[in-house]
């Protein structure tokens, strides 16, 4: 107790000047390494909004000379970039619906229901969701070819969901862990039966991360790489990930273009990610939540 | 309030509410009635492939002639324990998946300390920091390698200043630098997600432990010797794990920047697996590795299992 007095009167007592130097210093760090973590961002927004001509030097200028903005036209005009994006959109909208039906229905049975088997649904989910995509890639390829199912928007959806889904039930999971077990068992003893318990209770109480499982998602397929491009090789069913890898820089696009591509197709998933990250992290460290 | 449940959660502590709501149960298939679709969905696309992996790694695969495949037993194992590109791949992969844990949890671990200070515009500062994990990875690999350009990339200008760099080096031809550049880029799109799980554990540990401490005259190192790190322990102990688990698959950004060159320097098993399917078209090859690497995957998922396990029995 009297520490404590004497440690509040120091912390008073100390000279402004000593504050304002830990501050400095402070927002110093902050600023540092906040630099250094978007410095690769904004080097591509640099790159993208000044005409390549100041970009395409060396060394090249470190802040904007001239803003351009024809750039965008060209990219569209000079690539199918509206045809990879529009295939990029159907994969995700698919991958989205396809997820978030089963997932609510995985999520309930985990999270709401008690039965017989519950967590080792849970770890089967936990552990499809750690192996690696490009061990499945073979056989899968394998399977696909001798169906006939390759080049193909849905048959591609179909995979891009079954290996977020995991994700998808552990985030709902949490999500419907919040809903109040008083409100739960009165609409049971009211007469409701457990789907119709899911259907007018959970449900509605679980809007964000509902919307945080769509956007998981719908951004997973949006930015899968590796089984697009096996699995879509012919070129108009080429999504945009695989798209923006065949371009390359200065020697058959311009910088500008380039890292305006890169941009275009970037700007959906971070403005959804950074809004609905709580939920995406959570999700991700599923049974760290709750085992 | 989300945060705050993850936070004691993560942290793994029970967080003195109510257990989550469990119906009465009435009707006892409708959980298995639930599940079912989801075992099958995920049993037909995942399970199965691996399955059917399995089964191929012991046959010749042709893919191109309708020829049945045959039955070679042991062959494509005993290739791949007597070839020393195997074990070079081995030792890359462990390089690369140590590297990375170290490299991206040490900076994970930073941030979440500095980010975890009040100060004026924390929410903008930590809005840009989860950027580097929102973006898409082929965006990332666009940005790197127009940033490591050998003609006009910007990271030149730094490189430049160091004594005796004369010359825009060649980043992605050498083996080393190569190998740091795949470790520093998977690095910075990993990092900002464990310094979010390190952020939400420090704010479940109760300020009070830090006031007693205090109180007993802790310093500064000591605060975080004796009530930081011990609050955040079994968070960092988990991290690594996961952390190894992201690192073990990461594909898009090494094979889109190196392939894995330069001469299989950054070649980890999961780019020795994809080139050995799609590019030399040895698909019975490449399915005894695509076993090996489920091994060993699959007991890394193991061990985070056991911890979560141990972690539940703990706070329970």
């Amino acid at each position: 107790m009297v520490a404590q007095v004497e440690e509040s009167r120091r912390a008073t007592s100390r000279r402004p000047v000593q504050r304002l130097i830990n501050s400095t210093l402070l927002y110093l760090t902050v600023a540092v390494v906040s630099l250094i973590i978007v410095f690769p961002v904004y080097w591509m927004m640099i790159s993208t909004f000044q005409p390549s001509k100041y970009i395409l030097h060396f060394p090249p200028p470190l802040l904007p000379q001239e803003l351009y903005f024809d750039q965008f036209a060209e990219l569209f005009s000079e690539h199918p970039i509206a045809r990879w994006l529009r295939n990029s959109f159907l994969i995700a909208v698919m991958t989205m619906l396809l997820c978030m039906a089963l997932s609510v229905l995985g999520a309930f049975a985990l999270s709401n229901l008690r039965w017989p088997g519950r967590n080792l649904f849970g770890l089967f989910l936990l552990v499809t969701q750690m192996l690696p995509e490009v061990l499945i890639l073979i056989p899968l390829y394998i399977l696909y070819r001798r169906l006939n199912m390759l080049n193909s928007i849905p048959s591609l959806a179909l995979i891009d969901a079954a290996f977020i889904l995991p994700i998808c039930i552990w985030i709902l999971k949490g999500v419907f862990d919040n809903v109040p077990a008083e409100v739960l068992d009165a609409s049971v003893v009211d007469g409701c039966t457990e789907l119709g318990a899911l259907w007018r209770i959970v449900l509605p109480l679980s809007a964000p991360g509902l919307a945080a499982v769509a956007v998981v998602a719908f951004f997973f397929a949006w930015n899968e790489y590796l089984y697009a491009g096996i699995m879509l090789s012919s070129g108009d069913f080429m999504p945009a990930s695989v798209g923006l890898s065949t371009l390359k820089a200065i020697a058959q696009t311009p910088v500008e273009q380039y890292m305006a591509a890169g941009l275009v197709f970037s700007v959906l998933p971070v403005v959804f990610y950074l809004a609905m990250q709580r939920y995406i992290v959570s999700g991700l460290t599923a049974g760290a939540v709750k085992g | 309030m989300n945060e705050r449940v993850n936070a004691d959660a993560l942290a793994g502590r029970s967080s003195g509410r109510k257990l989550p709501p469990r119906i009465l149960r009435r009707r006892y298939l409708l959980p298995f009635a639930l599940a079912l679709p989801i075992v099958l969905y995920e049993g037909l696309l995942i399970v199965y492939p691996i399955v059917q992996g399995i089964y191929g790694s012991f046959t010749r695969i042709e893919l191109a002639s309708s020829a049945a495949t045959t039955w070679v037993g042991w062959d494509n194992y005993e290739r791949m324990f007597s070839d020393p590109a195997f074990w070079k791949v081995i030792r890359v992969t462990l390089l690369f998946t140590a590297l990375v844990i170290v490299v991206a949890l040490t900076v994970g671990l930073l941030t979440a300390l500095l980010f975890n200070r009040p100060f004026r515009f924390r929410p903008i500062a930590r809005g840009m920091l989860m950027m580097p994990w929102a973006i898409p990875e082929v965006p990332v690999v666009m940005i790197f390698i127009w940033i490591l350009s050998p003609q006009f990339g910007v990271v030149n200008i730094l490189a430049r200043m160091l004594p005796g760099v004369t010359q825009n080096p060649q980043w992605l031809q050498v083996p080393e630098l190569a190998m740091g550049w795949m470790v520093l880029i998977s690095s910075w799109k990993a990092f900002p997600f464990y310094s979010l799980v390190i952020l939400a554990a420090l704010q479940a540990i109760p300020q009070e432990l830090y006031e007693a401490a205090r109180v007993d005259g802790a310093n500064r190192l000591q605060l975080f010797w004796h009530v930081t790190l011990p609050g955040i322990g079994s968070t960092l102990e988990l991290l690594v794990v996961l952390a190894a688990i992201f690192s073990f698959k990461q594909f898009t950004i090494i094979f889109l920047m190196t392939g894995g060159g330069p001469s299989g320097t950054t070649e980890t098993i999961v780019i020795r697996i994809f080139n050995t399917a799609f590019r030399f078209y040895d698909y019975s090859y490449a399915t005894a590795l695509g076993v090996a690497g489920f091994v060993v995957s699959l007991a890394v998922a193991l061990v985070f299992i056991l911890m979560q396990v141990r972690r539940t029995q703990e706070s329970a």
